[in-house]
């Protein structure tokens, strides 16, 4: 079968002031009619750029080699004018976060209709007609309503089926999916997979379909290519892939992968016998300055409400995993914890109560530490390491540290991190190394509660599980204990002792993490573990590195 | 550093805006050694003079050497200005730094008051702030210094707000930190670039305030030879001699001119995007 895609010998440099930078090396593959080849990389491996180079879209400085043909089409040397006509005609794409993919100024219809009057030279009325009808095609419940809304009124889900109606609106013979479930929720990104698979079968386009996540590449596509550094390290069937994984790279990636069912910690974990940390009792946080005025006219208080009457505890060594889709709640509570937020009802921290920020003293700081979900962001880029891990010294450090010239260096050589680190500003290190760097932090003072608000949702899956392993051991060497805050449900099931589920500031559900999948659980969290898609291969067909 | 230099060099306004501060400087610095005269000896047989091979830009009404005045005069004018605005940049910064930093009624406070003194023009505001503490070139800087300041502390408000929202300061809260240790260490070193931009464009200003100041009678006395001062001695006898105000107007327009490129060039230089 001739592919409808079809790329060969495909490279890609970058003109910088240091020279060319090659993006994509020797890229060969092809999707045929009716196929889904995934294409999986981490950040910085050239994914993105490759769906670039095919919709035509590079900047000034690119150059490049090979050929990428639409059928009988020549793209690398068709003139910008006939690449119009291609694009969103022949290939649609649909991006990553539907919020920055709409324009916010249309109406979601406007946005739809101008794509099929512009390429199937309809007149308006008809392409408002068949517009509607996409949507309806798409599961929006209200088509006609959501042609005249703008982005902001809709959903997240709901304007993401609205791109895909727009990528599927001209019947293009081939679609590239540039990580479109990323930005949303799971339930969500699960509904906009269905839908995806429905529409794949119907019209039977050559999808790619680019991603960084294995397990739900593993579920959508037939075939599979793994991207390294620009290069196509292994390329086949999703099955044998991930079977009997060939390259290196690829058993270093499907090993990192987390699986609830390969545990990273001692499964008992202190039992309930155990003392109580931290209790959290009936602790409610609501954003939004009271209104003056409002209070003075008696009008309803409109503030949002981030927590409601949230009740958990916390014992002594022990790793609570809390759950939730954005915009739940789960941020809230850990800033509500570290007094970054005020919050009502009570906190008791080792049996002293705490109902304020006032009652937020030097040893509850420095016994409640904090690690944020962005390295980037959490460490101040106008300091240099030293300066950044002196201060928890600094404030809490006993008198031989703040003494001692090879502090820092022990405390880099904890997060196994070279001491010569120490010299260095956070933009000379990377990702993973940043988050180090804050865990390092966070562990100077020796604290008995860290709190981890999605600190590894922001890393790759092979860093993050180098990163979730160094807080494993640290945790083991040093009993403390964990609020691990995430939205990754198959990797808080790996390393918690107990899962608390949030959903709209509610706490659901509060479980041992053996009982979630068999025991009463509320009907959204089962809702949650289904939507999560499987890993592709249990853990002990891997070959172990 | 040297880098930022390159980057500076690489737009056309920042490189020539580059030039001309650094010929500035060298003014200031070797002024005084290369005038060919004494800026005060007075000359009555040399009044009025066209520029010749004597005298490079003529002579003023007592006979002294135009630019050997200019040359010794850079040091008041352009050393005070960057001073004055170094000052003001520096209290603003502070002040809007603090103010996003506290949030809420403690911002809305500051900030309504500093808008209340940017209402005022700040030639009238330096006006008023030298009548009442007299004439001279210090109260001149402060009042220069005092007129810029809530411009300044708008400029870094809206910056620093952007940087209050950073997980870095979150974590410094989180870790206890003191408020002047934020403000000091963590936020104020994260807002500079722009606050530098915006100084840069501003000692531009603060030299033609300071030119007028002194123009009015307010900034330096003679027989400095600041040159704002030089522009009104020379107001009275400019149908005798043009050149007496051309050339000291010129130097003024070539500083502000400089430092304005300067600015623009790093602007450019610091934001990559733009």
């Amino acid at each position: 079968m001739t592919p409808i895609l079809d790329i060969a010998g495909y490279c890609l440099d970058y003109a910088t002031p240091a020279g060319f930078t090659r993006a994509l090396d020797a890229v060969t593959l092809g999707v045929a009619k009716g196929e889904v080849l995934g294409l999986v990389g981490e950040s910085g491996s050239g994914k993105t750029s490759l769906a670039w180079a095919i919709m035509r879209h590079l900047p000034e400085s690119a150059r490049e080699a090979g050929r990428i043909r639409l059928i009988d089409k020549e793209l690398t040397t068709t003139s910008e004018a006939e690449i119009e006509a291609i694009r969103g005609r022949r290939i649609g794409m649909v991006f990553q976060d539907p919020s920055t993919s709409l324009n916010p100024t249309l109406p979601l219809g406007e946005q739809l209709a101008e794509v099929l009057e512009h390429h199937r030279g309809l007149t308006r009325k008809q392409a408002w007609a068949e517009g509607e009808a996409m949507l309806a095609r798409v599961g929006l419940k209200v088509p006609r309503e959501m042609m005249r809304r703008y982005p902001h009124e809709a959903s997240g889900g709901e304007k993401q089926r609205v791109v895909i109606a727009t990528a599927f609106a001209c019947q293009p013979e081939c679609i590239i999916f540039d990580e479109p479930t990323t930005a949303l929720d799971v339930i969500t990104a699960r509904q906009i997979l269905d839908l995806f698979g429905e529409l794949q079968a119907e019209t039977g386009v050559a999808s790619l379909y680019i991603s960084h996540d294995l397990a739900l590449v593993s579920r959508v596509a037939n075939r599979v290519a793994v991207i390294h550094r620009g290069r196509i390290v292994e390329q086949g069937k999703v099955e044998e892939v991930f079977a009997s994984p060939q390259d290196d790279y690829t058993q270093k990636l499907l090993a990192a992968v987390p699986r609830p069912d390969h545990r990273l910690v001692d499964d008992a974990g202190p039992g309930s016998e155990a003392k109580a940390l931290v209790e959290v009792d009936k602790v409610s946080v609501r954003y939004g300055r009271k209104p003056f005025l409002a209070k003075l006219l008696g009008r309803e208080n409109t503030q949002f409400t981030g927590n409601r009457d949230i009740s958990l505890s916390v014992r002594e060594g022990e790793i609570l995993g809390i759950v939730g889709e954005s915009g739940s709640g789960k941020s809230t509570l850990a800033r509500a914890l570290t007094g970054l937020n005020p919050f009502e009802g009570e906190i008791r921290f080792a049996g002293r109560p705490i109902s304020g920020l006032k009652d937020m003293d030097r040893a509850y700081r420095r016994d409640v530490q904090i690690i944020f979900q962005h390295p980037d962001s959490s460490l101040n880029p106008r300091q240099r390491i030293r300066e950044i891990l002196s201060r928890p010294l600094a404030l809490y450090g006993t008198v031989e540290q703040r003494k001692d010239a090879n502090a820092i260096g022990a405390l880099l050589e904890q997060v196994r991190l070279p001491a010569a680190y120490a010299e260095r500003y956070p933009h000379q290190l990377s990702g993973g190394e940043k988050q180090r760097v804050a865990i390092a932090r966070a562990f100077a003072s020796r604290p008995k509660l860290v709190i981890c608000d999605e600190i590894t949702s922001a890393l790759d899956v092979s860093v993050q599980a180098s990163v979730v392993e160094l807080l494993v051991d640290l945790q083991k060497r040093f009993g403390t204990a964990y609020l691990f805050i995430t939205h990754d449900l198959n990797l808080v099931r790996q390393i918690a002792h107990r899962i608390a589920v949030m959903y709209r500031g509610d706490l659901v559900d509060l479980v041992d993490v053996a009982e979630l999948s068999g025991g009463q659980v509320h009907a959204y969290t089962r809702s949650l573990i289904e939507a999560v898609p499987a890993p592709a291969a249990p853990a002990s067909e891997l070959p172990r590195i | 550093m040297i880098e930022l230099l390159r980057r500076v060099l690489r737009s056309p306004q920042g490189a020539l805006g580059l030039v001309l501060v650094g010929l500035i400087l060298l003014v200031v610095v070797l002024g005084p050694w290369i005038a060919p005269y004494d800026p005060e000896s007075l000359a009555p047989l040399q009044r009025y003079k066209p520029p010749s091979a004597l005298f490079w830009l003529g002579t003023d009404q007592y006979g002294r050497d135009i630019l050997s005045r200019l040359l010794h005069g850079a040091r008041a004018t352009v050393v005070m200005a960057v001073f004055a605005t170094a000052l003001g940049t520096l209290a603003g910064a502070v002040i809007g730094t603090i103010s996003a930093f506290l949030g809420g009624r403690s911002d809305e406070a500051i900030m309504r008051t500093v808008d209340a003194v940017m209402a005022i023009p700040s030639l009238l505001l330096a006006l008023l702030i030298v009548n009442l503490l007299g004439k001279s070139s210090w109260n001149a800087l402060l009042a220069i210094a005092i007129a810029f300041t809530p411009g300044m502390a708008r400029v870094t408000r809206s910056v620093a707000l952007a940087v209050r929202k950073q997980d870095y300061v979150n974590a410094a809260i989180a870790r206890g930190e003191s408020a002047r240790f934020i403000v000091w260490r963590e936020m104020l070193p994260n807002v500079v670039a722009p606050i530098i931009v915006e100084m840069t464009i501003r000692v531009a200003f603060a030299v033609m305030l300071f030119a007028t100041l002194s123009f009015l009678g307010l900034g330096a006395q003679p027989p400095a030879s600041e040159w704002g001062l030089m522009v009104a001695e020379a107001r009275r006898f400019m149908h005798l001699s043009p050149w007496m105000i051309l050339w000291p107007s010129l130097a003024v327009a070539f500083v502000a001119i400089g430092f304005n490129l300067l600015g623009d060039g790093l602007r450019d230089a610091l934001n990559p995007r733009t």
